[in-house]
């Protein structure tokens, strides 16, 4: 792990209106780790890649992303610096299709030969998005859906990828399909930060987590440790630390 | 006999509505990125069918110049009225964006009052757009089939757009779901100034039409042409490209049918009718004929 | 949030009363001040100038008062609402043309309008019932039609409630049997709308307003405005309170069209068409629509800006210069930057209160004082 993270957030407020919905978080994401956050609903963890990601202005603190201070921009700008949401509910373009869809990820990307690898590429992680390639994105199924959030997560080659809550919604069979998948592009060494419920799950693939609790950062450190903490699993997440 | 009145009503709703069809289109374009139902459009066509005045009464341009400079005054505008009055308020409510642009089309209106003339303006028009044409028995002026041919290359263009440039499938995903596409990189601000773009020159295609048709430029002839895409785009549906079209169509059709049936005595209210229809299809079916897949927050 | 704190005061109240604390109400500091402040301004201006005695400015402080009224009513619905109502003036309107017809005698209406119906031509009611009647006309209207449209908001609502307007106004200016057409509608006889009538209708309508929005059904009202969803679970039948408030702002429109025509003395349907619409939206806007001080106060501003502007405009176009119509320029523009910058208005949608003002008032560190004490025993009981 070298001395400069992909992504440091420091005293990170974030508010809804008048009420503050993150106190003060600080973390770090470095090049190719797996980052976990884990929390009960309404902790903040969603909010926190939200503003990471440029849709919620932060009130205070900074976000540093490859060493540049970004708290503030816009998400486009965010997503051209080389960050990609995916974003909670998969909320693809229903009414374009699978090809459309992987455009729009693909947005500012010429589209030469490299582009054209990188699809295959993706076809080879995700068959089934090669046979529905020109279906509309609405009349696929939701775990075919959340591969097609991911995959247009990816085509922009991110060099952040934020995965919030992958497997919400899914039959426990996709939940591992989509856990696999996770450990896969652990493996080509893509740095992620994952949000998760599911926090069994996530724990065990992490290389760091974050547990967040009311807007705060209550613990941070070895996913190991943390699961092995009884206390913490108890109080913070649900009595086996989520469904398992 | 019978199928020449039966082909004349075809052209007339034909042209009518191919000229309708620009209009919604324009409002929809607008509409389906920023949700902002758009007073200030109307005016956007004033302003091009003024430049088509002041073109073709003070200089001796050829006529593609003058159209062609008139749909570029119809793309300023439209391209300015967003970045100088409605960016500003992009995050706020959409109450204030359709205050802001009604506030716009009344400042406008009052513009050419004053800058201009309260009183309307004779335009010019090429000789060969009242050209009379006989087709199939039927005589129609040649600018009515003009209309025709240039909705449909201006469709077929706006179609390939759509489908197959990069810009085109952005502003359609940006118009289903605006903060996911900002977060595959897709640039707010572009998307908006775009739309605003195609409608500016949209509303400058229906000046040329809409200034033929009567003759004359005035400050408040954007109101007409405003109502009835509001109509058109009712009917066919708020959220899809291709229902604003079919709405023209039906506009037209239905007007049509209306001036034809209606007794004369209450002719005089074929608006109210028209209005009145309106307002059925938007309580019992907000969606209008064609849905698009934006989900419309409607509480029953 | 504005809901919550309504539901504070109320309860902080509630708390008052139980504690006997009487000198919170005659302390002046509770709401009623609003409506005794409101109702002050208007009639010491009313009378200094009547006092005055000159005909035009009496004839604009009537006009005004006028206006007032109206912008009233539109607040009332769209103020508590937050529903934009562009069918409003259509219900001015309406009430303008029903209480002249009623108003006027049988022989005037005989020569003046030979297509209107028999039945309206023998009718003939004194100038107060004939006012009532026209607004109750109006609130018969928008009780018949306005049900199904209460569902719709935003863009569609919009819509809606736009093409609602075109209606109405294709009506009033072509059913020449009963509007005399897209002709002038002339009234004849005296001016009946005289400073004092417009003056005790608006203070009339002003408590009206005011306690509507204070009532449980204003107070529905406003948490629908404040989040439809939320209200609705909470039992509120959103439909129901927009479709109440809606009528009684048609009725107070007609109210207001009414004194109009018999102000004006000669109406077109294009009289209550864009131009009024927004004249009244930018005086709700720039006063601030969320409370009737704002409605007031708005009108008031924007009334005094368009007297200025308007004689500024007259000045120019006697000194060769082709000025008419810059006042609405500078209306909506300034509208657009009261949006931008302070989009709840000059009064930031809150009302004028007693306690306020005292705050304001050159010795107000005293007073501050007291409020602090007030909270200090507010804590301890």
């Amino acid at each position: 792990m070298n001395n400069n993270p992909v992504l440091q957030i420091s005293d990170l407020y974030v508010a809804y209106g008048s009420i503050l919905a993150l106190h003060g978080v600080c973390m770090e994401v470095h090049k190719g780790e797996l980052v976990s956050i884990c929390g009960v609903n309404g902790a903040g963890k969603s909010t926190v890649l939200k503003a990471i990601a440029g849709v919620l202005k932060p009130r205070s603190g900074s976000i540093r992303f490859k060493g540049k201070e970004v708290a503030g921009y816009k998400p486009e700008q965010l997503h051209k610096m080389g960050m990609a949401l995916v974003p909670e509910g998969r909320e693809i373009f229903p009414s374009l299709t699978v090809e459309e869809n992987l455009r729009i990820g693909a947005y500012g990307r010429r589209l030469d030969k490299s582009f054209a690898a990188d699809l295959e590429d993706l076809f080879n992680l995700f068959p089934i998005l090669k046979e529905r390639y020109h279906q509309a994105g609405g009349l696929l199924s939701g775990g075919e859906q959340q591969m097609l959030a991911i995959a247009r997560g990816l085509i922009s080659k991110p060099d952040l990828l934020m995965l919030d809550e992958p497997s919400l919604g899914l039959s426990p069979a996709l939940v591992d399909q989509i856990f696999e998948l996770i450990i896969e592009l652990k493996s080509r060494n893509i740095t992620i930060l994952l949000v998760e419920q599911n926090a069994q799950r996530a724990l065990a693939i992490a290389d760091r987590a974050y547990l967040f609790a009311n807007g705060r950062v209550e613990y941070s450190g070895q996913p190991q440790e943390l699961m092995g903490n009884v206390d913490i699993t108890s109080v913070y997440l649900g009595h086996n630390g989520g469904d398992v | 006999m019978n199928a020449e009145i039966l082909f004349e009503f075809v052209i007339n709703v034909l042209s009518m509505g191919s000229l309708y069809a620009l209009i919604s289109l324009g409002l929809v374009f607008v509409f389906g990125i920023c949700q902002l139902v758009n007073y200030a459009y109307g005016e956007y066509i004033t302003v091009s069918g003024y430049v088509l005045y002041f073109l073709g009464v003070f200089t001796n341009l050829p006529w593609p110049v003058v159209f062609l400079l008139g749909i570029l005054a119809g793309v300023a505008i439209g391209f300015f009225s967003e970045l100088v009055a409605f960016r500003p308020f992009r995050e706020r409510s959409l109450d204030a964006l359709l205050v802001t642009s009604f506030a716009v089309s009344i400042i406008l209106q009052r513009l050419f009052q004053l800058g201009i003339s309260p009183r309307s303006k004779a335009v010019p028009v090429p000789a060969f757009f009242n050209l009379n044409i006989q087709l199939f028995g039927v005589i129609t002026p040649l600018r009515n089939l003009l209309i025709i041919g240039t909705t449909i290359v201006l469709l077929t263009v706006l179609v390939l757009i759509m489908k197959y440039t990069t810009l085109g499938i952005a502003m359609r995903g940006a118009s289903e779901n605006f903060v996911t596409a900002r977060l595959m990189g897709v640039p707010a601000n572009l998307m908006i100034s775009a739309a605003f773009i195609i409608s500016g020159l949209l509303a400058g295609v229906v000046a040329i039409f809409w200034s033929a048709r009567t003759g004359s430029v005035e400050p408040m002839m954007g109101g007409t042409p405003l109502l009835i895409g509001f109509i058109a785009v009712v009917i066919g549906g708020m959220h899809s490209l291709p229902g604003s079209v079919l709405g023209g169509y039906v506009y037209a059709f239905i007007s049509n049918v209306l001036s034809l049936t209606l007794p004369s005595s209450l002719l005089s209210f074929r608006d109210a009718f028209m209005f009145a229809i309106v307002i059925a299809f938007l309580v019992l079916k907000p969606e209008g004929l064609l849905r698009g897949n934006y989900q419309e927050e409607r509480v029953g | 949030m504005n809901l919550s704190k309504e539901l504070s005061t109320r309860q902080e109240s509630a708390r008052h009363a139980a504690a006997k604390d009487y000198t919170e109400y005659f302390s002046f500091s509770r709401k009623s001040s609003t409506v005794v402040i409101l109702i002050a301004i208007l009639v010491v201006i009313g009378y200094f100038i009547w006092w005055l005695n000159i005909p035009f400015i009496e004839d604009i402080f009537t006009a005004g008062t006028i206006t007032l009224i109206m912008a009233l009513g539109f607040q009332l619905f769209m103020g508590n609402s937050g529903v934009l109502n562009w069918s409003y003036v259509g219900y001015v309107g309406i009430g303008a043309f029903a209480s002249a017809i009623f108003s006027m005698t049988p022989s005037f209406k005989a020569m003046q309008i030979p297509t209107m119906y028999p039945f309206l031509v023998n009718l003939h009611l004194p100038f107060p019932v004939a006012l009532v009647a026209g607004a109750m006309v109006a609130m018969i209207v928008a009780a018949l039609v306005a049900w199904p449209l209460m569902r719709l908001s935003d863009a569609v609502g919009a819509i809606t409630q736009f093409a609602l307007l075109i209606v109405i106004n294709v009506l009033l200016s072509q059913w020449s049997q009963i509007t005399n057409g897209p002709r002038t509608f002339t009234l004849g006889g005296t001016r009946l709308t005289s400073l004092w009538v417009a003056l005790g209708v608006a203070v009339l309508v002003i408590i009206i307003v005011y306690y509507f929005k204070e009532s449980s059904l204003g107070l529905k009202l406003r948490a629908t405005r404040d989040d439809r969803y939320a209200a609705r679970s909470s039992g509120i039948n959103f439909v129901a309170v927009r479709y109440y408030a809606y009528v009684v702002s048609a009725f107070i429109g007609g109210l207001a069209g009414g004194l109009y025509s018999h102000y004006i003395l000669s109406i077109t349907a294009a009289s209550f068409y864009m131009g009024e619409l927004f004249m009244i939206l930018s005086m709700l806007v720039i006063g601030g629509s969320m409370s009737v001080s704002g409605a007031f106060f708005g009108t008031l501003f924007v009334t005094l800006m368009r007297q200025f502007l308007r004689q500024a405009e007259n000045f120019l176009t006697r000194s060769g210069f082709e000025a008419s119509g810059s006042t609405e320029i500078v209306v909506a523009v300034l509208m657009i930057i009261f949006l931008v910058w302070q989009a709840d208005g000059i009064t930031g949608g809150e009302e004028l209160t007693w306690e306020k003002i005292k705050r304001r008032l050159p010795n107000g560190k005293k007073s501050r004082e007291k409020v602090s004490k007030n909270v200090k025993q507010e804590e301890k009981a």
